[in-house]
C-alpha cells in the first residue's frame, strides 16, 4: 500500500503534463497537492486530468512536504504561473511562501481552491462540518459571472459531501451557486455556498467546495457540474474571461450526470456510440446530436455534415432500430432531400415503417 | 345529431319561457318547473367527460358541484381503473347507477346525445378529439393548452368557429379576482403603458430517469392512449408523468401556458394576435426518457413593440406569475391570491365608467353552464386560448431550431425558415388523422 502510494506521488511529480493543445492561449498550471491523505493524491490527479481535458492548461502537479516535515523549503516560483490551483489540506505554509502567494494574486495571479477545509494561509478551520454523502440540487445564483453565465438555475450534483459553516467574507467576493443545508442533510436549512469567487488585488481566486473523493468510484468528482465548473473556474481565474461553452450534458434538475471518463462528447464518439442507441443504457448521444444541431443553426454545411452522419446511422445495418427511430424523428425536421432516398430505402423494415412515414410526411413540408 | 340540436333548441326554448313566454308543456311535470331553486330537467345541460384522470376528475367534481345545472350521464377513458373511479362519483352523486361508461371516444360520440362535453386529456390528443367533439355540435369544456402543434389549435379554433359552439377552456385564473382586477389595471394603463411583461412557469425537474419496459396493465389501452403518437414500449409514462415528454407534451412551459401566458395577454390586450419575433434557449436534460426542456428562457416581440420574457420562474426576480410592466411601474399577479404593485397605490386605483371593464366570472365552471344557456361567449373562448398556447409553441421551437423565429400573426405562418415551419404540424401514426372541419 505504501510503495503504491509512494509510486503515485514520483508519478505525479515527475510527469509533466503535455495536453493535447487545441488553438488558442494555454495557461502554465501549477496544482499544489499535499500529503496528508490519500484522497488529495487521488483528487489532484483527477484535477489536472479534467484541466488537461480542456487542451487550455499546461499543468504541473507539486506535492508539499508530509505532515510534521519541515515545510520552510516549500517555495514554489508561483510568478512562473498563470494559474494555481490549491487541492490542499495541509499544514500552514512558511510566511514567506505566503508573501509570495499574496504577491502573485497581487499582481495579476490565478487561482483555483478545491474544497478548503483549511487554507495553507489561516490553517483549519472549526467552523466547518460536512454532511452525510447523497445528491443535491445546487442552485446558480449569480448569471452575469463569466463563471455561471449560461449555466442551469437548478442542477443535481452527485454523491457529494455538503460543507456547512464555511464563512465566506472579504472585499469582492461573490457566491456563485448555493446548496440548501436543510432537512435532507439535518441542516441549519440555510443555503450554504457552494462556489464563489474572489476579485483580489488583480488576481482571481475561484473557490468549489464540490468534488471531494470518495476512496471509491469518487462519482462527485465524475459530476459534469463539477467537472464543468471547474474548468470554467480555471479559465476565469487565469484570464478574467471564459470562452467554453456550457455543454449539453450539464446536469439539470431532472438528474445528474456523469462522465465516467471525465470527457466532453465530440463528433467521432458520438456517430460511434449513437447507432448502438439503447435507451435504458444511455440517451446522452442522441441528446448531443441534437445540441449539435441548434448550435449549427444557419449554417448549412455543418447541417449537411450532421446530416450524411445521420444517414450513416440509417444504412448501417449494426444499428439498432431505436437508435434509426431517433434519427428518423429528427431528421423529419431538419433534413433535406439529400436523406429522401436513403429513408424511403427503409420502406423494407416492418419496425421503422411508421417513423419513416412521419419523416417523409414532414419533409415534404418544405414551403410555407 | 338532428337529436343533439333539438336538446339545445329545447334550452333555448326554455331559457325563453323564463323570460315571459309563458308556455307549460303538459309533459313536464310540475315537480320540475325550478319552482323552490329547483332547476327544470330541460335546463339542465346534459353532459358527458373524456379523460377520467386526475384534471378530468377535478373538472367533473366542480362541474357536480353546480348542483342541478348539469347532468352527468356517460365517461370515457382508456384506463379503465380511472373510468369506474369517477362513474363511482357521479352515481354517488346521484344515487343511482346510471352514468354509462365507454373506452372508446368515438362510440361516445356516436352513441350519446349530449348538451356539453368536458375534456381533459394528454396534450398529444387534443386536436382529433376536441375538432371531432365540436364537429358533434357540443359545447366543450376543454383542457389548457388546447393544442399541441400550431396545426392542431388552428383546426381546433376552424371548427369552433364553424360549429358556432360555447367553448371554455380550461384557464380558471381568468375567473378569480386577482388575476382579473390585475389584468384590469394593467390594461387601463395604471402601470403606464405596458411596454415589458414577465411571465415566470415551474421549473422544470422530477426526472423520471428510465424506467424499464413493463407489461401494460389489464386496465389500460395503450394503443388508445398512444393513439397518434409514435408507438412505443410501456414504461408505466401515462398518467401525469406524459407530461415530460415531447410526444405528448412540452413540459412545464406548454402545461402553465394556458394560466400566466392567458392572463399576461388579458392584461395588455394580446388575446387575439400573437408576437412577431421568438428566441431563447431551453436546458435539456442529457440522460432519461424526460427530454423536455427542464429550464427555458425566451423573448416574444410584437408588433405593438410590446416585449413578453416567458421563463421558469426560479430565473425570475418574481418567480412565479405575470408582471406587466409599464412606463410608470409594474403589476405582479400569481396564484394564492397574490397581486402587487410597484406602488400600493396602484392596487387602489378605481376603473372609470369609461374604461375596459374586463369580463367578469366567479366559477368558471358555471361561467361555462351560463353560456350554453344564454349563447355568450365564455370568458376562456378558443381563439384566445390559442393565443396563448400558441406563445409556448412558438418559444418551444425557437429553443428546439436554435434560431430567432419569425411569425406572421395574421397570416399565422413562419416566415422565411422551412426548418421551423415543418415543426407547427406532426404527422400523426396511422389511422389516425386531424379532422376536417
Amino acid at each position: 500500500m505504501k510503495k503504491q502510494y509512494l509510486i503515485t506521488l514520483l508519478a505525479a511529480l515527475l510527469i509533466t503534463v503535455i495536453p493535447s493543445c487545441k488553438k488558442g492561449t494555454i495557461y502554465k498550471t501549477l496544482i499544489i497537492s499535499d500529503q496528508s491523505d490519500n484522497d488529495r493524491t487521488t483528487s489532484a490527479a483527477i484535477v489536472r486530468q479534467i484541466l488537461d481535458e480542456t487542451g487550455m492548461f499546461n499543468c504541473t502537479v507539486m506535492t508539499t512536504p508530509a505532515k510534521a516535515e519541515d515545510m520552510s523549503a516549500f517555495s514554489p516560483n508561483f510568478s512562473r504561473y498563470k494559474l494555481v490551483v490549491l487541492d490542499y489540506a495541509g499544514e500552514v505554509w512558511p510566511e514567506k511562501t505566503t508573501a509570495a502567494f499574496t504577491d502573485y494574486l497581487n499582481n495579476g495571479g490565478g487561482v483555483v481552491v478545491c474544497n478548503p477545509k483549511s487554507d495553507p494561509i489561516s490553517g483549519p478551520s472549526d467552523t466547518v462540518t460536512v454532511s452525510k454523502r447523497k445528491d443535491f440540487e445546487i442552485r446558480t445564483v449569480v448569471f452575469d459571472h463569466p463563471v455561471t453565465k449560461g449555466l442551469p438555475v437548478r442542477w443535481l450534483h452527485a454523491s457529494d459531501e455538503l460543507v456547512h459553516g464555511v464563512n465566506v467574507g472579504g472585499e469582492n467576493v461573490q457566491i456563485l451557486a448555493t446548496a440548501s443545508s436543510g432537512a435532507a442533510f439535518s441542516g441549519t436549512g440555510r443555503r450554504e455556498p457552494v462556489l464563489f469567487s474572489r476579485n483580489y488585488g488583480k488576481g482571481r481566486i475561484f473557490t468549489t467546495l464540490i468534488g471531494t473523493p470518495d476512496g471509491g468510484e469518487n462519482t462527485a468528482l465524475h459530476c459534469t457540474g463539477f467537472i464543468v465548473t471547474l474548468q470554467r473556474g480555471a479559465e476565469w481565474a487565469a484570464s478574467g474571461s471564459v470562452t467554453r461553452e456550457v455543454p449539453f450534458d450539464f446536469p439539470t434538475a431532472a438528474g445528474v450526470v456523469l462522465r465516467p471518463d471525465f470527457r466532453e462528447i465530440d463528433l467521432e464518439d458520438a456517430f460511434a456510440n449513437i447507432g448502438n442507441y439503447d435507451i435504458p443504457k444511455s440517451t446522452r448521444y442522441f441528446i448531443w446530436l441534437q445540441s449539435q444541431i441548434r448550435k449549427a443553426a444557419g449554417n448549412e454545411e455543418t447541417l449537411l455534415m450532421l446530416e450524411k452522419k445521420m444517414d450513416g446511422v440509417l444504412t448501417n445495418k449494426e444499428a439498432t432500430v431505436e437508435a434509426k427511430k431517433l434519427i428518423l424523428r429528427e431528421l423529419s425536421w431538419m433534413g433535406t432531400d439529400y436523406s429522401v432516398p436513403v429513408i424511403k430505402s427503409l420502406e423494407s423494415v416492418p419496425e421503422l415503417r411508421d417513423d419513416m412515414e412521419y419523416a417523409l410526411a414532414r419533409l415534404q413540408i418544405t414551403d410555407n | 345529431m338532428s337529436k343533439r340540436t333539438s336538446r339545445r333548441d329545447f334550452i333555448k326554448k326554455s331559457v325563453a319561457a323564463t323570460t315571459g313566454i309563458f308556455v307549460i308543456p303538459h309533459i313536464i311535470p310540475a315537480s320540475a318547473l325550478g319552482i323552490n331553486s329547483v332547476t327544470a330537467p330541460s335546463d339542465r345541460v346534459v353532459m358527458g367527460a373524456i379523460g377520467t384522470g386526475s384534471q378530468g376528475t377535478s373538472n367533473m367534481r366542480d362541474f357536480l358541484q353546480l348542483g342541478n345545472a348539469v347532468q352527468f350521464v356517460a365517461l370515457c377513458d382508456v384506463d379503465s381503473n380511472n373510468l369506474a373511479r369517477a362513474k363511482g362519483i357521479v352515481d354517488t352523486a346521484y344515487k343511482n347507477s346510471d352514468c354509462r361508461t365507454y373506452g372508446d371516444f368515438r362510440e361516445f360520440l356516436a352513441k350519446e346525445k349530449l348538451d356539453a362535453v368536458s375534456i381533459a386529456l394528454p396534450d398529444h390528443w387534443h386536436g382529433i378529439i376536441y375538432t371531432e367533439a365540436v364537429n358533434n355540435k357540443l359545447h366543450v369544456y376543454g383542457e389548457k393548452p388546447i393544442c399541441r402543434t400550431i396545426k392542431d389549435g388552428q383546426t381546433i379554433v376552424a371548427a369552433v368557429k364553424r360549429n358556432n359552439i360555447i367553448w371554455q377552456t380550461g384557464s380558471w385564473q381568468r375567473s378569480l379576482p386577482n388575476f382579473r382586477r390585475g389584468a384590469e389595471l394593467a390594461i387601463n394603463g395604471r402601470a403606464g403603458k405596458i411596454n415589458y411583461i414577465e411571465v415566470g412557469l415551474p421549473d422544470g425537474g422530477g426526472g423520471i430517469g428510465t424506467p424499464p419496459v413493463k407489461e401494460v396493465p389489464p386496465e389500460l389501452n395503450w394503443e388508445m392512449w398512444l393513439g397518434p403518437a409514435p408507438r412505443v414500449a410501456y414504461r408505466g409514462v401515462s398518467h401525469w408523468n406524459w407530461r415530460w415528454i415531447l410526444d405528448y407534451s412540452g413540459g412545464q412551459l406548454t402545461d402553465w401556458a394556458g394560466h400566466h401566458i392567458d392572463i399576461a395577454n388579458w392584461g395588455a390586450g394580446l388575446e387575439h394576435t400573437g408576437p412577431v419575433e421568438i428566441s431563447g434557449a431551453g436546458v435539456y436534460p442529457a440522460e432519461g426518457i424526460y427530454n423536455v426542456p427542464v429550464e427555458y428562457d425566451f423573448l416574444c416581440k410584437y408588433a405593438n413593440g410590446i416585449q413578453m420574457r416567458v421563463a421558469n420562474a426560479s430565473r425570475l426576480k418574481l418567480g412565479m406569475g405575470t408582471t406587466w410592466y409599464g412606463d410608470r411601474g409594474w403589476i405582479h399577479t400569481d396564484r394564492g391570491n397574490r397581486l402587487s404593485a410597484s406602488d400600493p397605490k396602484i392596487l387602489e386605483e378605481v376603473i372609470g365608467e369609461n374604461e375596459i371593464h374586463l369580463y367578469k366570472s366567479e366559477n368558471h365552471w358555471q361561467n361555462f353552464i351560463d353560456c350554453v344557456h344564454s349563447g355568450n361567449q365564455a370568458i376562456a373562448p378558443v381563439e384566445v386560448a390559442y393565443h396563448a398556447i400558441s406563445v409556448g409553441l412558438l418559444g418551444e421551437i425557437a429553443m428546439t431550431t436554435g434560431q430567432t423565429i419569425h411569425w406572421d400573426p395574421e397570416k399565422e405562418e413562419i416566415t422565411g425558415n422551412p426548418r421551423a415551419s415543418r415543426l407547427l404540424s406532426r404527422p400523426y401514426r396511422q389511422p389516425w388523422t386531424l379532422p376536417n372541419v
